[in-house]
């Protein structure tokens, strides 16, 4: 993959706040890159950056070489599809739709042609005439989306897209987009602050908090291997159990020592640090392939749909079990002692 | 709790409702009812004859000087809002890109003027605008003219200039605030696909902003054109209007049926500008929501 924009050293400071801190980001031609983020971490302000709405305070925006940070949004070849869809409200679906090329002065007919064509992309192909007043959200959303592709911008950007829509459409809308992306093969920057949503949708997950940059990777990568605590707690349930580093890069804990992967290098002996593991990882009895092994009694088993939680007393320390559910129920209950075993490859250690 | 409070309640809800209804019905309807009843007495002499008859408004329609000049007063009017929105329009805009305290600060400066007696804006336009006036000195001073300059001595010319320097604060406000109303997001939606913003503010700004500019032009044509204070002193003998003859007509003719029939047909009018701006601005509105 080549790398189609880079940003570098980006920082953005409003007054003494400072927002986003030293960003080294590089977007990857034709991938779908999600930047996740709770609020107030910035993803937003790195959204609105390449699209030129604000400039950063230091640092470049690289395309093709050039440092673009300073260029006039109308210059740039990226397209936007906005949180509330910003949608004009005084033009009809065509009119919107269209607006891209009409003020780059395409001919009518080519205009219509292309409308069409892209209204029928999104499967609005017999809304041309209404009014955004006159869709509902979800057609808002592709309505917006036709708009940002109709100029076959090099990137689109999407900043929360979804936020607005409930849950049925929006995971029909994750579907949707990455159907899209499959087709027209543009690179896509969305934003948001569901990581389901990121686990659903991106090629890479770009994690933030505080102005930062905190992980980036394959969403497997950030879901299995989190690399700080932040990660490790915004990505579910997983269980953080706190210890001390020991001298063979496990982690000594209140419920034993745990052998742990790491990819963190900078872990010395004696740091405090969280072993991380996930709760589907997590087996009832010592069965085979578990490398670490402890007992502890069942407080509660709680149903939840696919799979059933059970949170288990280990030594004062409270484990989460994730059980595929069963019609007859699972084979604990509270009260029950149990032993929890699981692989070390399964356990991450991140720095406290 | 008892039922006492809730009774209480039902007194002031009663109270309310009653002032809500009856202050425009007794201050507004009544008297425009008494109008249209007065309407239809007759004047002979100094007489008063109190039989219902048509003859005031067959005398508008039939009498060669009313039509003329109730068509002169509402081109006039028409070019008062005309010019206020001429003028109001960048004023709004420029106030509506300002920022934060700056903005209202300004705004409330505008409206100033809002709050001084007619009486004496007036004055101070005549003292601007007559032959020997402020405006005649300063271009005389200036060596642009070297005769004071008439046309908008005492006429209708003056007439309109003062009405439209006494109006605009009442076609800023509405324009100010249709674009507000604009959400910014519309203007990066517009520049981020390529827009510039001169096409922005053509292709959206001012499209959005139009239901402002409609209320705006039916406020200050139903103000003008109901005024006669500022035709008569500043208009002369030439800035003659429709306010100023029913004026005539209440205070030098002591023909008040008469007068009455011209001010229900002026009332009529009035109501068909705003059912006009209404639809308009509705018309406009209706695709937004």
């Amino acid at each position: 993959m080549t790398v189609l924009l880079e940003l570098k050293g980006v920082s953005k400071a409003f007054g003494a706040t400072r927002v986003l801190e030293q960003i080294d980001l590089a977007v990857e031609d034709g991938e779908f890159i999600t930047i996740l983020g709770p609020s107030g971490s910035g993803k937003t302000t790195i959204l609105r950056m390449i699209g030129g709405f604000t400039q950063p305070t230091t640092g470049s925006i690289v395309l093709d070489g050039r440092d673009i940070a300073a260029d006039p949004i109308n210059r740039r070849p990226f397209n936007t599809v906005f949180q509330d869809y910003a949608l004009f409200p005084h033009m009809t679906v065509a009119g919107n739709v269209g607006y891209g090329l009409k003020v780059r002065g395409t001919a009518g007919p080519v205009i219509k042609q292309r409308v069409a064509e892209v209204l029928d992309l999104v499967q609005l192909g017999s809304f041309a005439a209404r009014y955004p007043a006159q869709l509902s959200g979800g057609q808002r959303q592709r309505v917006a989306l036709a708009r940002a592709i109709i100029c076959q911008p090099r990137l689109i950007l999407l900043d929360e897209p979804l936020a607005a829509l409930d849950v049925e459409l929006r995971k029909q809308m994750q579907e949707f987009l990455k159907a899209i992306h499959r087709e027209i093969k543009t690179t896509f920057l969305f934003v948001t602050h569901d990581q389901e949503e990121a686990i659903a949708m991106a090629d890479r997950i770009c994690v933030m908090n505080y102005g930062k940059i905190l992980q980036l990777g394959s969403p497997t990568e950030v879901y299995y291997r989190p690399r700080s605590e932040f990660v490790a707690r915004f990505f579910g349930d997983n269980n953080l159990i706190e210890g001390v580093v020991t001298a063979g890069g496990a982690v000594e804990t209140p419920i034993g020592t745990l052998a742990c992967a790491s990819d963190d290098a900078a872990l010395s002996t004696g740091a405090k640090a969280f072993a991380v593991i996930r709760p589907e990882a997590i087996r009832i009895g010592a069965g085979t392939g578990a490398d670490t092994v402890v007992a502890g009694q069942v407080s509660r088993v709680s149903f939840g749909g696919a799979a059933t939680v059970a949170v288990v007393d280990v030594s004062g320390v409270s484990l989460r079990v994730k059980l595929p559910s069963r019609a007859e129920g699972v084979s604990i209950e509270a009260g029950d002692r149990v032993e929890l075993g699981w692989r070390a490859g399964d356990c991450r250690l991140v720095a406290a | 709790m008892t039922a006492k409070p809730i009774e209480t309640d039902r007194i002031w809800r009663g109270v309310a409702l009653t002032a809500a209804y009856g202050l425009p019905l007794f201050f507004i309807l009544l008297p425009l009812c008494g109008f249209l009843v007065y309407s239809l007495f007759r004047v002979e002499g100094t007489e008063l004859y109190y039989d219902l008859t048509l003859a005031n408004y067959r005398r508008f329609f039939t009498d060669e000087i009313y039509i003329p000049v109730l068509r002169q007063t509402v081109v006039l009017c028409l070019e008062v809002a005309g010019l206020c929105i001429a003028f109001g329009y960048p004023v709004a805009y420029f106030l509506s890109g300002l920022k934060g305290r700056k903005k209202y600060t300004l705004l409330m400066l505008l409206l100033v003027p809002l709050l001084m007696s007619y009486i004496i804006k007036m004055y101070a336009i005549r003292s601007i605008l007559g032959g020997n006036g402020f405006l005649n000195r300063t271009l005389i001073a200036l060596g642009i003219i070297d005769q004071p300059l008439t046309f908008f001595v005492f006429n209708l010319n003056a007439v309109l200039l003062t009405l439209s320097v006494l109006l605009l604060p009442f076609a800023i406000l509405p324009i100010f605030l249709s674009l507000e109303r604009i959400p910014r997001n519309l203007l990066e939606a517009s520049h981020d696909l390529g827009g510039s913003s001169r096409q922005t503010f053509f292709r959206v700004i001012l499209p959005l902003s139009l239901p402002g500019v409609i209320s705006a032009a039916t406020f200050v044509f139903v103000l003008a054109i109901g005024d006669f204070l500022t035709p008569q002193m500043v208009g002369g003998q030439n800035g003659f209007t429709f306010g100023r003859i029913i004026y005539s007509q209440f205070g030098t003719a002591f023909n008040w049926p008469f007068g009455a029939a011209l001010s229900v047909i002026l009332a009529a009018l009035v109501i068909v500008a705003i059912v006009i701006g209404t639809w308009f601005g509705g018309e406009k509105a209706a695709v937004r929501r």
